[in-house]
């Protein structure tokens, strides 16, 4: 082939076009990133102006609409967006309800909408995620038909994501859980995001109790996997979800043989004040649960001293160290027993204790 | 007999030759074009509000120990812990290892951050030599010092990780400053993974850029050729060359100035090896050892969360730390010699690994086998004048359009350099590679080949950071 292509007599033609097409190619590229420069700068310096104009008009004018110019180009979309974004971040009551009327007043949902159905996926999540970050009721059933058409799974886990803000009753909360069953398990930080966002949106119209009741459905329900009910827990950690409180104790209790659900559940009850399971929890076979329950043991459980002593000797480095920590921190019988370990014939006991107390004393 | 073997030979070499260069020239070109793919979209992805707002979220995060080894680093110590101390981030841990240092580096932290002994039991979970002792910050509490005898970077993080509390650890020079949310940024992924046992940022030139307390206030391109030569390379190897292996799931570098391991899988695969590429060698082992037990598995480069490092600013200085890096390479294939052209690693092996073995490797021996065989061939009349000038255009153009099209991804997208004489004198230094700078790399390519059985890591002279401008 080679030398068919070294022999053709256009060869030097070929060579030269080559080189002259790079070279054509290089120069342009040059320009292009000046002019791309310029642009992007100048386009900067509009959006900010947008986004400050939008916010003050959001904020001090009756009727912002009249205010401001049709946005007409992507980054004028974009600059309204953010700024309405952050004023339905910041403000309730009259100025949340403007916010979202000149979403549709500027037809700024409906651009999303058209760029939801875009032939490029990441664009498509994009505009979901701005959707989303709107909060709008008025965008359920647009999700809910988007989710039914969407081939991509990034496009259609954040179509969930986006529901999960707008979350209101009961039937919400399954068709959600039914979605994520139908998806491959994402991630635990994805889930507890959606099941966060889902205890927010709740709280904020009073229904919290919709939650516990969806948490006692899948509770033992089969088809739901273990680590969605775990990260249902830690969502319930994350939001501070009170009311819940004697679920996760339920929770604690079903879940016997399942460390990751445990932890979760004594973390969850230790941030409510709750320490009724750590006891148990302290004296559980799989290292990771005792040591979640140590890490609140000098709140609750100075009674279980010879116990918490004897895990100074535990076959895990971490339940050791923390177990030393626990008795530091728990007043002076602790500490005296601290010190006798420091001073005791086994060196693992001994250099953990006096660690804590070096700890303690600083 | 002996002619025709000539004969052949000669005509043997112009075919690697050629095809070599267009097969060096069109990888690079896909690469670039993998990477403008993969950044508009993570552009795309990562600045949407959602996304932002779950950067900033405190609820959600992974602890992270961060681990600088220091080895003689008296002169930027103090800035760089500071530094550290001030990222943004929920929970974490700076351990700083002092790897027998013979000047005062242990010293200035001592008095710096009023280090006390601290008895903490360390569990031995990857092999180092001995640590003298521990010492935590009386003012900054999540502040750790590991004094140890010395062993080598390698054998410093090692040491760092048996010490260090979290599940999460991020390596860094000791020269190197990351911007106050780039743990944010790369440690996110984690939580969005489950199958994320390691990433890397985009490391940038730190010289010619202004520092005040500790952070980069404002970006330059250094005065110094070299210095802004290597900001040209750096924007190559990692916005075209990383992003598009990561495209290709072939990444085989994280770079040692800065990483973010997942402890346990570190631990499995015994932590560092002592070498001097222990950064590739890791990472290599890391891809053996999930495919070896079908873990599933990723590792990842990601493009914004930034380091700045200083770079060399003299040339001596420059072909060690680039000898250095070859000698690495070669004794992580080497080590890793089972990952080549073998299936079981699938495209890591087969696309990531012959890579380095084809181009990175045997590249320079082509490359002088090129620069030897034209003035033979020319002299022995089989080689033309045209061919030879129009061969020689095509090259540097292509070779310009390459380093053009790093230039433009970052400029681009993530818009560091914002001056116009920047961007045009990073424009002129890509044609200016191919006269000089390229030939003199590849001729220390080539020592470092001959010598690849060298374990040392030279001494580099550092700048004190609170500094703008060059080699000072």
């Amino acid at each position: 082939l080679l030398d068919i292509f070294t022999q053709s007599p256009h060869f030097y033609d070929y060579v030269t076009a080559a080189v002259l097409l790079l070279g054509v190619f290089n120069v342009a590229e040059v320009l292009f990133l000046l002019w791309n420069k310029a642009r992007v700068e100048s386009s900067e310096l509009k959006r900010q102006g947008l986004k400050r104009l939008a916010s003050t008009a959001l904020i001090t004018a009756t009727d912002p609409a009249a205010l401001l110019p049709r946005p007409a180009k992507e980054e004028e979309f974009a600059a309204y967006s953010e700024a309405i974004a952050s004023v339905l971040d910041s403000f309730e009551g009259e100025i949340a309800v403007k916010a979202a009327q000149l979403i549709s007043d500027l037809g700024i949902d409906d651009h999303y909408r058209r760029l939801a159905r875009h032939r490029v996926w990441y664009k498509r999540g994009n505009a979901i995620d701005i959707l989303s970050s709107f909060k709008l009721k008025s965008n359920r059933e647009f999700f809910l038909a988007v989710f039914r058409s969407e081939t991509s799974l990034d496009v259609r886990y954040r179509i969930i994501y986006g529901l999960s803000r707008l979350a209101r009753e009961h039937a919400d909360i399954r068709a959600l859980a039914r979605m994520l069953s139908g998806l491959p398990y994402l991630t635990a930080k994805y889930t507890e995001d959606i099941f966060y966002n889902i205890i927010t949106a709740l709280k904020a119209t009073g229904s919290e109790a919709e939650f516990g009741i969806f948490m006692r459905e899948i509770m033992n329900d089969k088809t739901v996997l273990n680590l969605v009910k775990r990260d249902c827990i830690t969502a319930c950690y994350a939001a501070a979800c009170e009311k819940g409180r004697g679920l996760l104790k339920e929770y604690y209790a079903a879940f016997p043989d399942e460390p990751e659900i445990l932890i979760a559940a004594v973390k969850a009850l230790a941030r409510m004040g709750d320490f009724s399971v750590t006891p148990a929890a302290i004296r559980h076979p799989d290292w990771r649960v005792r040591l979640a329950a140590l890490k609140y043991a000098h709140l609750c459980c100075m009674d279980m001293l010879p116990e918490i002593r004897a895990l100074l000797r535990d076959p895990s480095y971490h339940v050791r160290l923390n177990a030393a920590l626990a008795l530091a921190k728990g007043g002076e019988k602790g500490l005296a027993a601290l010190r006798q370990e420091a001073a005791g014939p086994d060196a693992f006991a001994a250099s953990t204790a006096a660690y804590a107390l070096s700890q303690e004393a600083a | 007999v002996k002619l025709f073997l000539l004969w052949a030979a000669v005509h043997a070499s112009q075919y690697v030759l050629f095809l070599y260069f267009l097969a060096i020239n069109s990888v690079y070109t896909a690469l670039i074009l993998l990477a403008l793919r993969d950044i508009v979209r993570h552009a795309y992805l990562t600045t949407s509000r959602v996304a932002r707002r779950q950067l900033a979220s405190e609820f959600y995060f992974k602890p992270v120990s961060v681990i600088v080894p220091a080895h003689n680093e008296a002169a930027v110590i103090i800035q760089s812990v500071q530094a550290l101390l001030n990222l943004h981030y929920p929970e974490f841990e700076v351990i700083v290892v002092n790897d027998g240092s013979t000047d005062d580096t242990l010293e200035r932290l001592r008095r710096e951050f009023g280090l006390l002994p601290s008895v903490k039991p360390v569990r031995l979970q990857v092999p180092h030599e001995a640590i003298r002792g521990v010492y935590r910050s009386e003012a900054y509490r999540h502040l750790i010092v590991v004094d140890k005898v010395n062993g080598g970077k390698a054998d410093a993080i090692n040491a760092g990780v048996n010490v260090s509390s979290y599940p999460l650890f991020c390596s860094i020079d000791a020269d190197s400053l990351l911007e106050p949310d780039a743990l944010l940024k790369s440690s996110k992924l984690f939580l969005e993974d489950d199958e994320l046992i390691a990433t890397g940022g985009i490391i940038r030139i730190l010289n010619g850029c202004k520092v005040q307390d500790g952070a980069v206030t404002e970006i330059g391109l250094p005065r110094g050729f070299l210095e802004a030569m290597q900001v040209l390379e750096y924007t190559r190897a990692f916005l075209s060359g990383r992003t598009g292996w990561n495209a290709l799931k072939s990444l085989l570098i994280i770079s040692g100035a800065f990483g973010v391991f997942r402890k346990d899988m570190v631990v499995a695969v015994n932590g560092y090896r002592k070498t001097v590429g222990e950064d590739m060698d890791l990472v290599m082992r890391l891809h053996r050892h999930c495919r070896d037990r079908a873990i599933p598995y990723k590792i990842l480069f990601v493009p914004d969360p930034v380091c700045w490092t200083q770079a060399p600013f003299k040339l001596g200085m420059l072909l060690k730390q680039r000898n250095r890096w070859h000698r690495g390479m070669i004794d992580a294939l080497l080590t890793n010699r089972a990952m080549i052209l073998n299936r079981k690693y699938g495209a890591t092996s087969l696309i990531g690994v012959s890579y380095f073995v084809f181009v990175e490797l045997l590249g320079p021996l082509i490359e002088l086998l090129g620069y030897l065989s034209v003035p033979v061939l020319y002299f022995t009349g089989l080689l033309s004048g045209r061919f030879f000038v129009m061969l020689l255009l095509l090259a540097v153009f292509w070779g310009i359009s390459i380093n053009i099209g790093a230039v433009f991804l970052d400029i681009y997208n993530f818009r560091r350099y914002k001056k116009t004489s920047d961007i045009l004198r990073l424009c002129v230094l890509s044609a200016a590679e191919f006269f000089g700078y390229r030939q003199l790399m590849l001729l220390e390519r080539l020592r470092a080949t001959v010598t690849f059985r060298k374990k040392d890591w030279g001494i580099q002279d550092r700048q004190i950071l609170e500094d703008k401008g060059t080699a000072t």
